[in-house]
């Protein structure tokens, strides 16, 4: 299969993702994480069937830099919202907590297991266990907003759940900042290693600050496309020729972006329906350069970190069920309902894939892929059953739901964004 | 394009805003070529994108203070980024940037085609036949002899006999009467200008295209024989033509009305399309040897004339366009020999002059000929100055086919194409703008996408029996 076939797969991909996107919903089909196009790009990848070559796959790194770029730039000016609100304070705090313990547990455990059995000089193992604890942090948000979507779940307890999954990208992805940084570029200066990820912070801030500028309150539509594919396409460029995290950078600008301009809300609302687009063939590309026959102990590696990442959500869903009174109908298995990983794992994964090409980026993305898989076969279906615990799904839609979004009822009564009445009509 | 020039005027400090940054930008990016010379695989191409990008846009916005086209900022952004000024991209990279030609071409071709109403066609048909007639005789006949009269100011000449001498001359007066639809659609996407003039420059360079592939393939049997004594005049050159034309038209009408029941029945992604087109389609159509400019210019026809969808189709390629066009523009600015240039700048003046003076000329005598509007005959020969990727195009043909010669001539060619480049585009606008055609309507602004967005709700919350189509609409 030469490249221009697989640009036309790639395009038909974002083609599929621009269908399943409806303004700012998901219309519940395909599956919550996208694991589906892990699966495939795995099986007509090198690695399995081979109808594209590594050669062939090689010349699409641009492309995966930039998807992975803009899917962050996007998760970014998204962050920390639901629809167009904030999430509460006390809920942000908490979403960076779990993603925090999850991600420590998974690194803690690939560490060890990579020092027991793995010839890798230390700072690889440093490298790799920090990526796939990365990776092991998140929550994805489409597999929340798929069950709420799916099962018409509404209430107290999705809305927690809904609003920890917006909050636990940040912590991951000023990991990766670090995790690259530790492999500065060849400089005639010595630099320490938080200043490099200063200098990615920072330049996510100062492209998200311009961009801020730029679109201002005078400039058009036109250009608003055109300052922000440019910007993150400067971003991308600059930090991959640092050799800096452009994932990281790319958030920070999203988020820089979302704060300081007084279009937050449209940017948004015509970022939003970009995302999907682009994550179906950066996950196809992550699966195709997945490659699972990499190193003997690596099933052993997948086990040991799929284990400590069900461990510490079990662990950090009972802490909710403590501390949150609201949460307490769900029982212990709203824990699992955590489970699902998916665009911002894999993104992580396939970002190391390629700035550490070898033992780390792979062990690090086979790690991400099969977290989603693995995700994906416990996560939806426990949130369903925890949500249904609590009594917030139906089995059928609202009959109300002809023109108006169904409200999430809680304290503030704000809808959840995600669910709209067509969706529930589609699904 | 990019900006709305006739927009409301910008205030000083949004234009202040946008000079910091576009400094700020120069400078981010100067600081990390510094730091980091050596690339990190395909970093420096993403980077330049986006870089181009940006300063593209805002160089732009600073020359519409001068009132010179968006066109000229794109390129002026491109050619002090470049390899040979600031150094900010080198050449690796700017070739890499070229892979974007194939989309940026392919929405030209389309958009042009589009532009194209057999209505107004058949209004211009005196003045379109007129002007086609004499630009194809007289200009190609008097840039011959101008090539030949300059022979001692021009190095590669000096060895050639007689009869090669016409052959080159020919070659350059058949290089001469190419135009450049891609300045011509990017100056009218940005003043958004209508009327006669507009129209008639449009449809002018849309055909001469067809007409300068045409006049290649011609020339091209003729004059090898003057210049390789040795080859003879083969007709399987003509037959390789016709079958590349039949085959293109044949192709594009099948991929226009493709594209006509797809915007009727789906109308969505149009972006998608138009890049797996840009890039699919292009390298097919490289492979099956037709032209690529002509199937798609044949498709924008055919949506445009056989189908409703035309206004759709121009609005998506729009959209699309304002983008990839600043790509387009600043890498050409960015791949410009600015030393060549240089070395070259007399005779590549002289040549440019004589070659404006007779575009002129001709255009005068043509609109007087078909009795055209006093203001088409004032201004209509300001927007076939132009010249750019075709003429590089026919350079580069001319190059390899005759390779005694062909380098000297490729130089010259480059040269001549930068300096019609910069100033074709200026003239053309000034040309809109002194004849009162460009557009005074604000464009939207992100502002009111909100507005919009409410109102397509609305629309789907309280759906009216006919709004489904706009007036006038009928099946595809």
């Amino acid at each position: 299969m030469n490249a221009i076939w697989l640009l036309m797969g790639l395009l038909l991909l974002s083609y599929i993702g621009s269908l399943l996107v409806g303004g700012r919903a998901i219309r519940g089909m395909g599956l919550p994480s996208g694991a589906e196009y892990v699966v495939l790009g795995f099986l007509v990848g090198p690695s399995a069937l081979g109808l594209f070559d590594r050669d062939t796959l090689a010349t699409f790194e641009p492309f995966a830099h930039v998807a992975l770029g803009w899917l962050m730039f996007v998760v970014g000016i998204t962050f920390g919202m639901t629809g167009d609100r904030r999430v509460r304070t006390s809920r942000l705090v908490g979403g960076f907590f779990v993603s925090l313990v999850s991600g420590a547990a998974a690194f803690a455990a690939a560490w060890l297991f990579l020092a027991w059995r793995a010839p890798l000089a230390p700072l690889d193992r440093l490298l790799a266990a920090g990526g796939i604890g990365a990776a092991c942090a998140e929550t994805t948000r489409y597999a929340v907003r798929w069950v709420a979507a799916r099962h018409h779940a509404e209430g107290p307890v999705s809305e927690l759940v809904n609003e920890i999954a917006e909050s636990d990208d940040l912590i991951p992805i000023l990991a990766v900042a670090f995790l690259f940084a530790l492999y500065p570029p060849a400089v005639k200066f010595h630099l320490h290693v938080l200043g490099w990820v200063a200098i990615t912070v920072g330049l996510g801030l100062l492209l998200g600050a311009m961009s801020a500028m730029l679109l201002g309150k005078t400039f058009r539509l036109a250009e608003t496309w055109g300052v922000l594919l440019g910007m993150s396409l400067l971003a991308v460029g600059t930090t991959e020729r640092l050799g800096l995290s452009s994932i990281s950078a790319l958030f920070v600008m999203g988020v820089t972006l979302s704060a300081l301009s007084p279009h937050r809300r449209e940017l948004r609302r015509i970022l939003s329906p970009t995302e999907r687009p682009v994550m179906l063939p950066a996950l196809l590309l992550a699966g195709a350069f997945t490659d699972f026959s990499l190193a003997k102990y690596l099933p052993y590696l997948v086990v040991v970190a799929i284990a400590a990442r069900t461990l510490t959500k079990w662990l950090v869903g009972l802490g909710l069920l403590a501390l949150a009174p609201v949460a307490r109908p769900a029982g212990p298995r709203l824990g699992f309902g955590l489970l699902s990983a998916g665009a911002l794992a894999m993104s992580i994964g396939l970002a190391f894939a390629l700035r550490f090409p070898g033992p780390v980026g792979g062990l690090v993305l086979a790690c991400a892929a099969a977290i989603t898989l693995f995700g994906e076969l416990v996560g939806p279906v426990s949130l369903r059953s925890a949500l249904t615990a609590a009594g917030e799904t139906r089995d059928d839609p609202p009959s109300t739901a002809a023109s108006t979004p169904v409200p999430v009822v809680s304290s503030t009564s704000t809808p959840l964004p995600v669910v709209s009445s067509d969706d529930r009509a589609a699904t | 394009m990019s900006g709305a020039a006739h927009a409301a005027p910008k205030k000083a400090s949004t234009r202040a805003v946008q000079a910091v940054v576009l400094v700020a930008l120069f400078g981010l990016l100067f600081a990390a070529t510094r730091l980091v010379p050596e690339l990190q695989s395909q970093a420096g191409t993403i980077g330049a994108v986006g870089f181009l990008l940006l300063t593209g846009t805002l160089a732009s916005e600073m020359v519409d203070i001068l009132g010179l086209p968006h066109l000229t900022g794109y390129l002026l952004a491109g050619i002090v980024a470049g390899p040979y000024v600031l150094k900010l991209m080198d050449h690796h990279t700017v070739s890499q940037l070229t892979t974007v030609n194939g989309l940026a071409l392919a929405l030209i071709a389309m958009e042009g085609g589009a532009e194209l109403k057999i209505d107004g066609l058949r209004k211009s048909l005196r003045s379109l036949g007129w002007a086609t007639l004499l630009q194809t005789l007289v200009v190609p006949i008097v840039m011959t002899g101008v090539m030949i009269a300059c022979k001692p100011l021009i190095p590669f000449l000096g060895n050639l006999n007689t009869s090669a001498l016409i052959g080159v001359g020919i070659l350059w007066g058949t290089l001469a009467v190419s135009r450049s639809p891609s300045a011509t659609l990017g100056i009218l996407a940005q003043t958004r200008a209508t009327g006669p003039v507009a129209a008639n420059t449009l449809t002018f360079v849309m055909t001469s295209d067809i007409v300068v592939v045409v006049l290649m393939a011609a020339a091209m049997m003729i004059t090898r024989p003057l210049i390789e004594p040795s080859s003879s005049f083969s007709i399987r050159d003509l037959e390789k033509l016709g079958h590349e034309l039949l085959g293109s038209v044949a192709l594009g009408t099948t991929l226009g009305l493709i594209l006509a029941v797809y915007i009727r029945l789906v109308g969505k992604q149009l972006i998608l399309v138009f890049l797996a087109l840009g890039f699919g389609l292009s390298e097919m159509l490289g492979y099956l040897r037709f032209d690529a400019l002509l199937t798609f210019m044949v498709a924008g026809f055919v949506v445009q004339n056989l189908s409703n969808q035309g206004s759709r189709f121009i609005k998506a390629i729009g959209e699309t366009g304002s983008v990839v066009y600043v790509i387009f523009f600043a890498t050409a600015g960015a791949d410009l020999d600015v030393p060549l240039l240089r070395q070259l700048w007399p005779v590549a003046l002289l040549l440019c002059g004589t070659r404006a003076l007779v575009t002129f000329l001709t255009a005068r005598a043509a609109s007087r000929l078909a009795n055209d509007p006093p203001v088409v005959r004032r201004w209509a020969w300001a927007g076939l100055v132009s010249q750019a990727g075709l003429a590089l195009g026919i350079s580069g043909v001319v190059a390899r086919s005759f390779p005694s010669f062909g380098d000297g001539f490729r130089a010259l060619a480059i040269a001549t194409v930068a300096v019609n480049e910069m100033v074709g585009p200026v003239l053309f606008k000034l040309a809109l703008d002194r004849s009162g055609e460009t557009s005074k309507a604000p464009r939207p602004s992100i502002s009111s996408l909100e507005a919009a967005h409410e109102m397509v709700e609305e629309a789907h919350a309280h759906p009216h029996p006919h709004h489904a189509e706009a007036p006038g609409d009928k099946p595809a």
